[in-house]
């Protein structure tokens, strides 16, 4: 997707390689894509009979189905005010860590990184089941704040990691130029360091809320059967109710991370997600 | 007082080790290492202890509620909680299933990434943009629909086997199959490794290629001599957190794999939950801990040996 | 030399500065008038830049002052110190356009726009870029954007420009063509400069004095002539322009043995295929063409020099005579004599 590196002239493109090529990405094509259009087809169509080619018809009559259900409506309503609060607490915990991490030495930098680091390779499933344990004890079983935590756990290492690329990737004379302009430290700290990581923070913000919004396993754990969240219903969804609402409650939850995903697209491939992920 | 360029160098490298510390560092970077210190430090040593059956303080509640605890006979604790996960029968079937499935998704997504983005750096083009493109689907696809999406295309009434029916053949039916699970890590891992990987390679520069061209080194050559080791960290990074990312996987087997034997996070998730067997639960979230710890341990260790090779350590 | 005390524009009295547990500056003192246009001029890692930053007010001295325009600035912060820096590499803000770029300092200082508007588009007229105004710094060449940087300085109304290598970014032709734009704008601005650099041609070419730095302290500071023509120091006179050192002593035109060190610079050399008072045979082993000037070896009684010729080239081989015109006697490091 990088138009700026030259492409070296090495010559492999004959026609073997041209169909082998098409193949495959045909392969992938329908290994990547098939699913989810095989799942979205279902949100418009009454019923789809095996092995039937084609659906037996058409209708909207799924969709009036989930606007109907104050259940439903209660878990999308949920997903989208506890994830924004997530990542908000998460970026007012980290952020300042990050630049931290980018611009200052101190005790155990090199400790805090890799704790950050090793806080992920414990598997998730079995940390929400010992955090369950703290949890009962908290009184924080099936209550908001406990999901908002669940959730921030699983935000930390995009929140300071690839924001601490970012900040480190500012030039330190164009921060000294803004000094010798006038600008106080504050100043500068808001026209120039932060607006120059603000891709990388972007990024940071972008996967964050994803990684919130998505949160499944803790929040099950932690929520059901008091609070539910778009993610965790489906759970109950697949379970329960026909295939149909559930690929229409699919897309629903969706949007917001084709929207976000667009949004940063440019930033996540450009390279500012992978910058983040080595220790510095 | 004229100094020589050694004694330079050498002070200044001295210099950096030990340039001023500051506090005020060191308290911004506190917060999150706090929330996780107490949130998952804090609750990995209590569940450390609880295995060890130390059922008191914090613990109490868990103990209490769940069935089959044992409590430590020793001022150390006892290891019968680990001894009757390790005869449990079903138990070595659910650890081989995991390590397989991490063993070859990890395996094939990095084969796909690497393939994938060699061929987009070296020889680019549109096909190889769609194909990159492609693969990064799925990184705007919430792995709970992934799941769903995946289970109902290879399911009984799936995608090829409808497709199959009407050439009068039979295609199998992979979900709940461990194959499954497979295609669905993969599905789910791939576009991360391709981030990671294609920004590894893009940072090599033109020049060493074409200097290795020149040379006279061929097309694989210039791949395992050239880009391969100087993308080295970040491939290691894409492979580490692939496959620490798949041995703790839960959402997918619990969906698409089979109920026996099955990938220990669902199988921890079942002792938590339907069965009520926390201790036994938390134990089995310790093996995979260990293994994952293995796998980490790579990580730092390319990332440390990338900060010597740069100086910066 | 005292100078009186209005017409002072910047002087560092005894500054020290220690980074990283070594002493980078020592007791360095310098003075500069108002409106005139110093370079700071030495080999890599001597301080220029650490000293350009005190004075800009990014690294504060462990001892000693800065008295910029008649003010102690010594602990002031850089924003708080009316002086304005060109980075090495101009250091413009990505993210703004040129106009931007110079209108920020303005901004800081919350001029109305309008008058924001004006300064700044007198300062693009004064640098000639007018329209390169709404382009992006990554979208201009290294000779604008030099200029742009130039401009961003100028905005401030500085009573004092600080330049750290400016030029060294920059291709040999337009370097010379860029640092005569620079000179012509200190003049008719007449605002105090210092610049930093380390080569000696942009130094000799440009400044009114040039004070030679070596291991944190300043070897000598004077004019480009006297500099050349007197250097203080054998490392002075090794630093600027070309030399043949000699160890011994300088007599009846010729070197004898002795433990001074005696240099003499290659314009010094005369030779010619008649004798005169003060004379000596030599004979001429290589002859090496420079552009618009010779390189000429010659021995004379087993001793080795080198001239520097433009007219009348011998040939290799061609005998003739060998006339010092002027040499240089050092005494443990310190010039004793001019013969
Ligand atoms: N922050 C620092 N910590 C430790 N030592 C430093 C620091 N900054 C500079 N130095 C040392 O101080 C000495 C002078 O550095 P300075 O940048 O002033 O040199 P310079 O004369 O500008 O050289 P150049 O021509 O290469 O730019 C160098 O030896 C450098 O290593
Ligand atoms: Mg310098």
């Amino acid at each position: 997707m990088s138009h700026s590196a030259n492409k070296l002239n090495i010559q492999t493109n004959s026609w073997l390689v041209r169909i082998f090529l098409s193949a495959f990405i045909g392969f992938m094509g329908l290994f990547i894509l098939g699913p989810l259009f095989w799942l979205a087809i279902r949100a418009f169509v009454t019923e789809w009979t095996f092995p039937n080619l084609l659906p037996d018809g058409l209708t909207m009559r799924w969709w009036r189905v989930i606007a109907d259900d104050g259940s439903l409506l209660e878990a999308i309503k949920n997903s989208l005010i506890i994830s924004p609060i997530v990542v908000l607490i998460s970026a007012a915990i980290c952020l300042p860590a990050a630049y931290a991490f980018s611009r200052y030495e101190f005790l155990g930098r090199k400790t805090f990184l890799i704790g950050i680091f090793a806080a992920n390779a414990f598997p998730k499933i079995g940390l929400f089941a010992s955090i369950a344990t703290l949890f009962y004890t908290l009184n924080l079983m099936g209550t908001i704040l406990g999901i908002i935590i669940i959730q921030v756990l699983g935000t930390v290492i995009f929140m300071t990691w690839i924001p601490a690329a970012a900040f480190s990737a500012v030039p330190r004379n164009l921060e000294d130029a803004a000094r010798d302009a006038g600008a106080s430290k504050l100043r500068v700290f808001w026209d120039i360091t932060l607006r120059l990581a603000m891709p990388g923070i972007l990024v940071a913000l972008v996967m964050s809320f994803l990684a919130a919004f998505d949160e499944a396993q803790g929040t099950y754990l932690v929520g059901v059967p008091t609070i539910y969240t778009m993610p965790t219903k489906m759970y109950a969804l697949v379970l329960n109710y026909p295939v149909q609402i559930s690929a229409v409650f699919s897309l629903l939850l969706a949007i917001p991370s084709v929207i976000l995903i667009s949004l940063a697209r440019k930033q996540i491939i450009g390279g500012q997600l992978a910058e983040g992920f080595q220790i510095k | 007082m004229s100094k020589s360029k050694e004694v330079t160098v050498g002070d200044s490298l001295a210099v950096k080790k030990t340039a001023r510390l500051s506090p005020l560092g060191f308290f911004m970077a506190l917060p999150p290492v706090l929330v996780i210190l107490f949130f998952i430090g804090g609750p990995i040593l209590l569940a450390f202890s609880f295995t060890l059956g130390f059922t008191t303080g914090p613990n109490e509640i868990v103990a209490l509620i769940g069935q089959e605890i044992y409590t430590k006979t020793n001022w150390w604790g006892t290891l019968e909680a680990y001894k009757s996960v390790f005869s449990d029968s079903r138990f070595p079937g659910n650890l081989k299933a995991t390590l397989e499935i991490t063993f070859v998704a990890t395996t094939l997504v990095i084969v796909l990434a690497l393939g994938m983005a060699i061929y987009q750096r070296i020889i680019g083009g549109r096909l190889a943009t769609i194909l990159v493109a492609l693969s990064l689907v799925p990184l705007f696809v919430p792995v709970v629909i992934s799941a769903f999406a995946i289970r109902t295309f290879y399911d009984g009434t799936g995608f090829f086997k409808t497709i199959f029916y009407h050439f009068g053949l039979t295609f199998p039916t992979l979900t709940m199959t461990n194959n499954a699970v497979t295609i669905g890590v993969i599905w789910t891992s791939l576009p991360f490794a391709i981030l990671m990987i294609s920004s590894g390679l893009q940072s090599v520069p033109d020049a060493l290629i074409e200097t290795a061209q020149d040379a006279g080194a061929g097309f694989m050559r210039i791949i395992a001599t050239v880009m391969i080791p100087l993308a080295f960290v970040p491939i290691v990074i894409a492979t580490t957190f692939t496959a620490i990312g798949i041995m703790g996987s839960f959402t997918i087997p619990y969906f698409l794999g089979a109920n026996q034997p099955t990938m220990l996070g669902v199988e921890i998730s079942n002792f938590f939950g339907p069965y009520n067997r926390p201790q036994h639960s938390i134990v089995m979230a310790f093996v995979i801990f260990v293994a994952a710890s293995g796998i980490g341990f790579f990580y730092i260790w390319a990332n440390v040996r990338s900060a010597k090779q740069s100086g910066r350590i | 030399m005292s100078i009186a005390k209005d017409s002072v524009g910047l002087e560092l009295i005894g500054l020290n500065k220690i980074l990283g547990g070594r002493t980078i500056i020592e007791n360095l003192d310098l003075s500069v008038k108002k409106g005139e246009m110093v370079s700071l001029l030495g080999p890599s890692g001597c301080g220029k830049t650490t000293t350009l930053r005190m004075i800009a007010g990014f690294l504060i001295p462990e001892a000693g002052k800065v008295i910029l325009a008649g003010k102690d600035v010594t602990t002031l912060g850089p924003d708080k110190r009316p002086s304005a820096m060109v980075f090495q590499n101009y250091a413009l803000w990505p993210h703004m356009t040129v106009f931007k770029n110079i209108a920020y300092p303005l901004k800081i200082r919350k001029l109305a726009k309008s008058e924001i508007e004006k300064r700044v588009h007198d300062a693009l007229g004064l640098v000639n870029l007018m329209h390169h105004k709404d382009s992006r710094p990554s979208q201009i060449s290294g000779g604008e954007q030099q200029r742009v940087a130039l401009a961003r300085a100028l905005v401030q109304e500085p009573d004092i420009l600080l330049l750290d290598e400016p030029l060294s970014n920059l291709d040999a032709k337009l370097r010379v063509k860029v640092r005569e734009d620079i000179r012509d704008l200190q003049r008719r601005l007449g605002i105090t400069t210092v610049i930093v650099t380390h080569d000696q041609d942009e130094a000799l070419s440009i400044s009114d004095r040039i004070a030679v730095m070596n291991d944190g302290r300043i070897e000598q500071f004077s004019t480009p002539q006297a500099l050349y023509d007197e250097p203080a120091t054998e490392y002075v006179a090794n630093f600027i322009g070309s030399l043949n050192r000699f160890t011994g002593n300088f007599a009846e035109g010729r070197i004898q043995t002795g433990d001074n060190v005696v240099g003499i610079r290659p314009e010094d050399v005369l030779f010619s295929s008649h004798q005169v008072p003060g004379s000596h045979a030599a004979t001429v082993d290589l002859v090496v063409p420079r552009g618009h000037f010779f390189e000429v070896y010659l021995s004379s009684n087993d001793q080795k020099i080198r001239a520097f010729m433009s007219a009348d080239i011998p040939q290799v081989g061609d005998a003739g005579f060998v006339r010092i015109s002027k040499a240089l006697i050092y005494k443990d490091g310190k010039l004793v004599k001019v013969a």
